[in-house]
């Protein structure tokens, strides 16, 4: 009995360290050529969470693999797109994540970040979910402008926190 | 003239990429952030007499951040009756401090400056801290990525001093000038990117006019030039520099250019 007593615990505390950013789906603006691209795969790759990034040249596009069990700050990823000379157009981002309640105006942190969800419907979220950061520096800055204006239900929301984050689940 | 406008025309309403790495000018874009480039430009540059004048310029580029960039170079050349001479250097520094981004577009404004030193006799009217004279220039540059098109313009002011220790700078000529530049360029191949390893290669038209304060004489030079960059991280240039029209002195205006470049990434943290 105090042996699955001790599994049971041991198994919840693996789910938890389990619950991470597993993949990221990154969109550069400001870029056409291969030459570019290459100057922002560069940048990427040398993130340490990172384990592979694979180019897509034609839509100036980056699928991201993190290495498990890493901690992934996605604040790093906008640095590195911007020391390559260019801007985040979108971010998406894959969690992996174990009976999240999901609801508007609430949060979780993971890994000494805070994410809070908006223009999300209230549920309960298993396993990899698609999220999409809203925050100013990971949209275009037109996307940006417009939520502004429609976020007053988001009080946290352009509070220009590095450390909170704002998600749509996709 | 017209016939230039009409290339212009065809250049800006061709449906394909285009890059503003160009051969003549610098961008008001950056090399990304802890990058290390370096450069070698040869110019081979006709007198009137039929006399060929080698330029070689050696360059090492370094980007501090995303809004730094310092250059380089050194002048070597064939111009002085001895051979080969090093005639001298200079240090560029760029300081990006616009830039918007948007889908496969941008803007960026940047301001940059150059302090030249040259030991050799010049025997023109045109100033170029780039090989000739000892100086400096400062100038302003615009920077348009706009679906598959780039284009770029400059505009700078530029000051001959005396090219120490044995040649002073004529007394009687204009010791100062305003530049101005317009480049446009695009990607020919490929078409359609499968990887990196693709070689591109690009097409450049570039305009490059002086104007020197206080006398008011002038040139304008057209800079066609093709580029091939390999493994998206070398680059080929050749370039032809002619003149359209100069109502100033110059020793070798017409000539051609081979550019070399290599990027390394990341060098320092």
């Amino acid at each position: 009995m105090k042996k699955l007593l001790i599994l049971t615990v041991v198994l919840f505390v693996s789910v938890l360290v389990n619950a991470q950013i597993t993949k990221a789906e990154l969109t550069a603006t400001g870029l056409t050529c291969s030459m570019c691209s290459k100057a922002t795969y560069k940048q990427l790759i040398s993130i340490d969470a990172v384990e592979k990034v694979e180019p897509d040249l034609n839509n100036t596009a980056f699928l991201l693999y993190f290495k498990k069990g890493s901690a992934v700050n996605i604040s790093d990823v906008k640095k590195k797109v911007e020391d390559a000379g260019f801007s985040v157009g979108e971010l998406v981002v894959v969690f992996n994540l174990n009976n999240q309640q999901a609801a508007n105006n609430s949060s979780f942190t993971l890994d000494n970040n805070t994410y809070t969800f908006m223009d999300t419907k209230a549920g309960t979220l298993n396993g990899e979910v698609k999220v999409k950061i809203l925050d100013k520096g990971y949209i275009v800055d037109k996307e940006y402008k417009q939520i502004v204006k429609t976020a007053k239900q988001y009080p946290t929301y352009a509070s220009n926190n590095k450390n909170l984050f704002h998600i749509k689940v996709l | 003239m017209n016939k230039l406008l009409l290339l212009a025309f065809l250049f800006i309403y061709s449906n394909t990429f285009s890059q503003e790495l160009f051969v003549f000018t610098e961008p008001a874009s950056n090399m990304p952030a802890k990058a290390l480039g370096v450069r070698d430009m040869n110019g081979f540059m006709f007198e009137k007499d039929g006399k060929l004048n080698y330029h070689n310029m050696p360059e090492l580029m370094l980007s501090i951040n995303k809004k730094w960039m310092i250059h380089a170079q050194g002048f070597i050349s064939n111009r002085q009756d001895g051979g080969f001479e090093t005639e001298g250097g200079s240090l560029y520094a760029k300081y990006r401090f616009f830039s918007e981004d948007g889908k496969q577009s941008h803007f960026r404004m940047a301001i940059f400056g150059r302090a030249s030193k040259n030991n050799a006799e010049s025997h023109q009217e045109e100033i170029e801290t780039m090989g000739h004279n000892s100086g400096f220039e400062a100038g302003l540059i615009a920077t348009q990525l706009l679906h598959k098109l780039a284009v770029s313009s400059s505009i700078s002011y530029e000051r001959a001093l005396d090219n120490k220790p044995n040649y002073k700078f004529p007394p009687m000529q204009a010791n100062s000038a305003t530049n101005y530049t317009l480049s446009i360029g695009k990607l020919m191949f490929p078409k359609v990117y499968t990887s990196y390893n693709q070689t591109n290669v690009n097409l450049m038209f570039e305009l490059i006019g002086q104007r020197l304060n206080g006398n008011q004489k002038s040139f304008l030079d057209m800079g066609p030039s093709i580029q091939f960059i390999v493994n998206s991280q070398a680059r080929f240039d050749i370039g032809f520099r002619q003149q359209l029209y100069s109502t100033m002195e110059r020793t070798a205006p017409n000539g051609v250019i081979l550019k070399f470049e290599y990027l390394f990434f990341n060098v320092f943290k």
